[in-house]
């Protein structure tokens, strides 16, 4: 019941934000965005014709009328039908998300796994050449482009001066080989440039808690190093693992990696997204940029719940919020 | 009695602020100054092209097409003949006009923002920018910069501002944490007590005590926008007039799978060298700023 309560209480105060996020990229996106009305007109139009589209279009209403015919459709989560191709939007979204999910998910399990895993690896011989060898291969890992990394291993795995052993582009999932054989490439550029960052970012939380109390007296209680890290270490970091985490699915989900879908040519969100803002197709921007809103604010719903299961200290009504 | 005295102040420590402690700690910090020595050389190749001393014959389509390395072209020419080494090298000054117009910009704007709303904490305006900064958080990087760059249209500096429209948020929000540590201590009540006005108490007594931050803040600003520029001008939004590394990976996209490499290898290599070198700067910057950690001690 308590979870209940809070859950409503959480949603109703996500609303200023989903607000600010669909003013500010309505007013960004389609009221200084690309104006189709020409695109639509055949050449030398009437002035009929010009204030006809218009109409069709919605530009002829106030601003402020068109940003409510926005938040009605966010309510109703019915965004119409894209201006580009005529496919109702959802139905176009329903197709392209699980492209990208399943594009950059293994990557982003994987960067993180591995994140945490070379953290408490170098956080375990503090000091040590161990240590040193992780964060000097940390730091050259987050010092090489996204882009970089995607062109390096495009050309040593997919094509014919490298080992050629992947395809060069395309996207495929019609069989679990050729979905392996297609994410591979990606998936390893994503972990190549993400693992150095996480594993930064993990070890200085790692080592902040090895400093603490009771991490010294369990020590000096003779706790074997595995299960100090593991036990005693590991289950106090979730906090600001769990966060660090939580927060990138919305992003994920609905921007994908436009990136990789640009180079690779993958049919995904990202890229849907992204052509959707060059040609100004409103009623696709209104979609992805609304459910980005809406999956942050229950990003911090889930994040709250999963303190709450990380740590039974922190209570849901406490003065947390 | 005063070779006693005198005895006495050699015996004290010398005054120790935390500007003089980092500096000692900086310079012991191999790896950072390594670090530094090589930002200036960059530093140098950039103001050479600024002022004209070389790379002018960047745009000069001059030699043969997909000239390999020689004395006359060091990195050989691309797809249209161009001198690959001159064009690197010009991209070094868009790289530092790219980082220093948007670290300094994002920096001023996130300790102006931080400072205000960290000062007024629970303020209506602190919960605006508060909510402001949660706002730009959640629209997805790429779509907001794509969006600015587009409802500017033509502006060569939107990029600059969709990067800067986003990044000060994370210096801001750092100000604000420590403005709210900051203004509980006992110099912001001395100085209220004498009548000191609210925005001199926050500019002129608490902004300056976070000076370690923004410095630090700015480096990784740097960093991240010369990374950034690079996906922004694969993806067409970037540089619009010039040459940058962005855009020589980009064209070399069409060359690499055609098997000539030199005008990926000269950027990709150029620009790592920069970007590590002032990652390893800005992570001695950052040790030697840390008020929690001691002189030679490792925590």
């Amino acid at each position: 019941m308590e979870l209940v309560q809070y859950t409503v209480r959480k949603l109703i105060a996500g609303i200023p934000l989903i607000f600010g996020v669909t003013l500010i990229s309505f007013l960004l996106m389609v009221y200084f965005g690309p104006d189709k009305t020409y695109e639509l007109l055949g050449k030398n139009p009437t002035p009929e014709q010009i204030e006809e589209i218009r109409a069709q279009l919605g530009y002829d209403k106030p601003v402020v009328e068109r940003y409510f015919i926005y938040v009605k459709e966010l309510a109703t989560l019915d965004f119409g039908n894209s201006e580009s191709t005529g496919e109702k939007v959802n139905d176009l979204l329903a197709r392209t998300i699980p492209v990208s999910l399943l594009l950059v998910t293994p990557g982003f399990i994987l960067g993180n796994l591995l994140g945490i895993a070379f953290a408490l690896i170098a956080a375990r011989y503090r000091g040590g050449w161990v240590d040193k060898t992780i964060m000097g291969l940390s730091a050259v890992g987050m010092s090489i482009s996204f882009l970089i990394a995607i062109i390096a291993f495009q050309l040593l795995l997919s094509s014919n001066y490298g080992l050629g052993w992947f395809p060069v582009r395309g996207w495929s999932t019609d069989t679990p080989l050729d979905y392996l054989r297609y994410v591979t490439v990606p998936t390893l550029a994503t972990v190549f440039v993400a693992l150095g960052y996480n594993t930064r970012f993990y070890r200085a939380v790692i080592v902040e808690e090895l400093t603490r109390d009771h991490v010294r007296t369990a020590r000096a209680f003779g706790v074997p190093p595995l299960k100090l890290l593991s036990v005693h270490v590991l289950k106090n970091c979730m906090i600001p693992i769990i966060t660090r985490i939580v927060f990138s699915i919305p992003l994920i989900v609905i921007s994908g990696s436009l990136l990789l879908e640009t180079y690779f040519g993958i049919p995904g969100v990202g890229k849907v997204a992204y052509d959707a803002i060059t040609t100004g197709d409103q009623p696709v921007l209104k979609a992805v940029v609304g459910w980005t809103a809406i999956l942050f604010v229950f990003a911090q719903l889930l994040t709250d719940i999963l303190y709450r299961a990380a740590d039974p200290r922190i209570s849901l009504n406490g003065s947390s919020e | 009695m005063s070779a006693v005295a005198a005895d006495l102040t050699s015996a004290l420590p010398p005054r120790q602020t935390l500007w003089s402690k980092a500096i000692y700690k900086f310079r012991r910090d191999r790896a950072g100054l390594i670090g530094l020595g090589i930002v200036l050389l960059y530093a140098l190749a950039a103001a050479g092209v600024w002022l004209g001393f070389w790379a002018t014959d960047w745009a000069d389509v001059s030699g043969p097409k997909w000239a390999p390395a020689s004395a006359e072209y060091w990195f050989g020419t691309n797809m249209i003949g161009q001198d690959i080494f001159s064009r690197s090298l010009y991209s070094t000054r868009t790289a530092f006009e790219v980082g220093l117009v948007v670290a300094v910009l994002s920096t001023l704007i996130g300790a102006v923002f931080g400072a205000i709303s960290g000062f007024f904490s629970g303020s209506f305006i602190d919960e605006l920018v508060v909510w402001l900064m949660g706002v730009l958080d959640s629209i997805p990087f790429y779509l907001l910069v794509a969006a600015i760059a587009f409802s500017l249209g033509d502006n060569p500096y939107a990029m600059h501002i969709a990067m800067i429209s986003t990044f000060w948020i994370g210096t801001s929000r750092l100000v604000r944490g420590e403005v709210i540590k900051l203004k509980e201590f006992e110099f912001v009540e001395a100085a209220r007590s004498i009548g000191v006005g609210q925005l001199t108490i926050i500019f002129r007594h608490i902004l300056p005590n976070t000076l370690h931050i923004l410095l630090v803040q700015s480096t990784i600003t740097f960093v991240a926008a010369i990374k950034s520029e690079v996906i922004l001008s694969f993806l067409g939004i970037g540089v619009q007039d010039g040459m940058s590394w962005g855009l020589m990976i980009s064209e070399s996209t069409l060359e690499v799978l055609a098997g000539f490499f030199n005008n990926f290898i000269a950027a990709s290599v150029l620009m790592f060298g920069l970007v590590m070198a002032f990652n390893m700067f800005s992570d001695a910057l950052q040790d030697a700023l840390d008020p929690r950690s001691t002189v030679g001690g490792d925590s």
